[in-house]
């Protein structure tokens, strides 16, 4: 059995005033979720906004703290600061708005600034960071200061800068939602890369389906509770239930599924695939 | 009879008169009828945000024109202030815009604005509320203590009570889920249904324009790369892809089947109507 | 386009100059600035104006950029030259009339000041050209680094600066984009009084401020999330190490300062 390496057990987190300024009452954001999450996979978590899916994002850093229930990072349970502390240099996370989570002039410093945090020696400082930068394929960047960057040149600059303090977990709330296109594209291409060259555990915070379909695991998070869990195949097969929680299913997957057929299909080619095949057995 | 907006060589540079000077938009001759709704698409830096923010003087060109209902919006200091109430501007994430106390007084900013009478106002207020579905229980609350969703129907309400006659939105779908987009894409053709209305929507993305527009213009260096209508512009999924834009991924679908030698139309954008060419398709193989 | 502006005025280069570790250029540039208050004869300011010209020169600063540094202090050079001028008497007289006597110890006096004003201008504007402001927060830090004793809170006023310093550019941005968001709301930011436009600045602030409180609570959980509990226990990658470069910095300093202060001995006092 492979090694787990973060563990709900039957959280509930209910919000409060104090949390979320926002909230004018208490309400739970999570009730009694329980998964496990394995060194080394991709998980995607799937929800619409308000589901509670970057509640479940916060929990998995200890930023936030169950009301009910357990959290573990490879047993940590994060009671008390240096536990909280100990379980953050296991599990990096990167946040939507790539302004907010960028704390210096010049990009290289910024990749910096965790693996500082932690003490490291400074000539293996400058190893990291330069091969974090090399990794998101922004070393050539490395002088310029992020302002004058792109949105997705700043979430790979964020991203480097989880690599460089070498979490084994990677945790990305919606890093995209505020991208372009070609942004969007940029970083899907760094997570998996992450994921698939470097062995790291990714979870994915999204409500882009076409993003979910590339994880090994999709976690569909509706109104607070875990409804669906599985591969992808799995999980958009039921287009239906995907519907009934405010989601979609990749066009590719909605057409074959409305024209009857009954393989769960995920991408482009297998779609065109099998629509040849029935048009070929029609003739 | 003239257009709702026409621009005439427009131009605009950045940094202006240094050596770093380039154009944003380089002479761009568009015309947007009355009652049209036409979707800008184009990849980040394409021109599409220069461009709009033209359309209800909030740039000025550097040359040529912006006629709103056949006038130059720049003849006179009066023209340009109607100008911005003509052409009512929706920007990206326009939650970040609220400010007021209640919700109320935020959608009345702009008919304030325009001077109008308190009974005209409220009128306004009350229906752009409910052309965007703010709850009326709402509209004395604080905008700050709604949920993300409903701030930004409350932002473009907040536009939409000045009754402009040209609406324009800029990304009016960013960061939004799947049922919030189609909600949104719902309340615009509802507006436009009713008001009649020019709308413009811009965005990089197709999937949210297919299917609603009556045109689209595609902005690629500065300039318009393409336009016609959304049958026409489709069609050139490949041209459309080497401009950084992506096209539906039913629309691949069908360009691949076409490579395969399936003799299928090449101008597909929306699931239904691929699922009824392809429904019709097998149904005429089997007859055979 | 707004995004590009950079903070201070940093003119990228490899000069030696540029090359100087940041903490010696911080505290020699304050030296010379001591230095030109100690000159007395204009022999001994004449070395200091020599050194700042040479220091411009090495620069790699084009000329002009550094005219452009004493532009603001136009008028306060104009200022002080007349009121020199006109109020101090000694020496020759070369001009009396209307109750004005312009005399050469007036004439020399007001010389000496600006050329006293323009030298210290120059070389600390060569500190801002040839430093960027992250170095220079950075330099302060480590030489402020001894008040931590007094506990005085030197890492923590430091990373304000750096991150004042990062999101200066991201705010001007997004003023930008509120203004135009509620000036396409009919707002009118540019007519009317003085109380009416300060009322026309409620629909900026305020949104200004919540996204700003927004950004602040985000920032300090990604701060809290790469592990950040302040200045304990930090290393730094960029290490600053003092070369033979910066002593020999040091040496010229201190050559400079004999030297002003024996010319100062051997020739007459202007002031």
């Amino acid at each position: 059995m492979s090694e787990k390496i973060i563990e709900f057990d039957n959280v509930t987190f209910i919000y409060d005033a104090d949390d979320d300024e926002s909230a004018v009452q208490a309400y739970p954001a999570l009730t009694d979720v329980s998964l496990s999450i394995n060194k080394g996979e991709f998980v995607a978590v799937l929800g619409h906004n308000g589901s509670g899916k970057s509640t479940f994002a916060k929990l998995c850093n200890a930023i936030l703290e169950p009301t009910k229930g357990k959290v573990s990072v490879k047993g940590i349970v994060p009671d008390t600061e240096e536990k909280a502390d100990e379980v953050r240099r296991i599990v990096g996370m990167v946040f939507q708005n790539p302004d907010n989570q960028i704390v210096a002039t010049i990009v290289e410093d910024d990749v910096a600034f965790g693996p500082e945090n932690l003490g490291i020696e400074p000539a293996e400082i400058r190893k990291r960071v330069d091969d974090a930068l090399k990794c998101v394929n922004m070393y050539d960047f490395r002088h310029r200061e992020p302002h004058k960057l792109s949105g997705g040149q700043k979430q790979r600059v964020a991203i480097a800068g989880v690599i460089a303090m070498q979490t084994e977990c990677i945790v990305l709330d919606e890093p995209t939602a505020m991208l372009d296109p070609m942004g969007r594209d940029e970083v899907m291409q760094t997570i998996k890369r992450l994921n698939r060259e470097m062995g790291i555990t990714v979870v994915l915070v999204t409500h882009f389906m076409d993003e979910a379909v590339q994880a090994d695991r999709v976690v569909v998070i509706d109104s607070g509770r875990m409804v669906m869990d599985g591969t992808p195949k799995e999980v958009f097969s039921q287009v239906e239930k995907l519907r009934s929680c405010g989601l979609d299913v990749p066009q590719s997957t909605e057409i074959c599924h409305d024209l009857g057929i009954k393989e769960c299909v995920l991408d482009v080619d297998e779609c065109v695939d099998e629509i040849a095949r029935l048009l070929g057995g029609a003739v | 009879m003239s257009y709702a907006i026409e621009t005439v060589n427009l131009t605009h540079y950045y940094s202006k008169g240094t050596v770093q000077q380039v154009a944003a938009i380089n002479d761009v001759n568009l015309q947007i009828e009355k009652g049209e709704l036409v979707g800008i698409i184009g990849h980040t830096g394409s021109g599409k945000s220069t461009l709009i923010s033209h359309f209800n003087g909030l740039l000025k060109p550097d040359s040529g024109k912006v006629l709103v209902d056949g006038v130059d919006i720049w003849k006179d200091k009066e023209t340009l202030r109607q100008s911005r109430f003509k052409v009512g501007l929706c920007f990206q994430y326009p939650e970040y815009q609220l400010f007021e106390e209640t919700v109320y007084r935020d959608i009345a900013f702009g008919p304030k604005n325009m001077k109008l009478s308190e009974a005209e106002i409220k009128e306004r207020v009350l229906r752009a509320a409910e052309f965007t579905g703010v709850k009326p229980e709402h509209l004395n609350k604080s905008p700050f203590d709604l949920s993300g969703g409903e701030k930004r129907r409350v932002a473009i309400a907040g536009v939409m009570s000045m009754e402009p006659q040209v609406l324009i939105f800029d990304e009016p779908a960013a960061g939004l889920d799947p049922k919030g987009r189609k909600d949104l894409v719902e309340l615009i053709k509802n507006y436009r249904k009713q008001t009649g209305s020019t709308v413009i929507i811009v965005s990089h993305s197709m999937e949210d324009i297919a299917g609603m527009a009556d045109r689209i213009v595609v902005m690629n260096n500065s300039s318009v790369a393409m336009q016609g209508s959304v049958d026409e512009v489709y069609s050139r999924g490949n041209e459309l892809r080497s401009m950084g834009l992506n096209v539906p991924e039913i629309t691949e679908i069908f360009a691949k089947l076409r490579a395969k030698g399936i003799d299928v139309p090449a101008n597909v954008y929306t699931v239904e109507q691929g699922e009824k060419i392809l429904r019709s398709l097998i149904e005429r193989r089997s007859a055979r | 386009m707004i995004r590009d502006i950079t903070i201070g005025q940093y003119y990228p280069g490899k000069s030696v100059l540029h090359r100087l570790d940041p903490r010696m250029k911080l505290i020699i540039t304050f030296w010379l600035i001591v230095v030109i208050f100690l000159c007395k004869s204009f022999f001994s300011l004449g070395l200091i104006a020599l050194t700042a010209v040479v220091a411009a020169a090495i620069s790699s600063v084009p000329p002009k950029m550094i005219l452009k540094s004493l532009k603001p202090i136009v008028i306060i050079l104009v200022f002080t030259a007349v009121l020199n001028i006109l109020y101090t008497e000694g020496g020759d007289v070369y001009f009396e009339r209307w109750g004005i006597a312009i005399t050469e110890k007036g004439v020399n006096t007001a010389v000496f000041t600006m050329i006293r004003i323009v030298s210290l201008v120059v070389i600390s504007s060569l500190l801002t050209y040839t430093t960027t402001p992250t170095m220079l927060t950075d330099a302060l830090e480590r030489i402020l680094s001894p008040l931590k004793i007094f506990k005085i809170k030197v890492h923590t006023l430091a990373m304000m600066m750096t991150l004042a310093l990062r999101f200066i550019p991201t705010l001007i941005e997004e003023i930008e984009r509120i203004m135009n968001a509620q000036k396409a709301r009919g707002a009118d930011l540019e007519s009317g009084g003085l109380v009416q436009r300060a009322k026309a600045l409620v629909p900026i602030f305020i949104p200004l401020m919540v996204s700003s409180f927004r950004r602040a609570y985000e920032l300090a959980f990604a701060m809290t999330c790469r592990c950040y509990t302040g200045g304990e226990g930090r290393t730094r990658m960029k290490q600053m190490k003092l070369g033979f470069r910066d002593f020999a910095a040091l040496l010229f300093c201190v050559a400079v300062t004999v030297g002003v202060i024996v010319l100062n001995h051997f020739f007459e006092a202007v002031i």
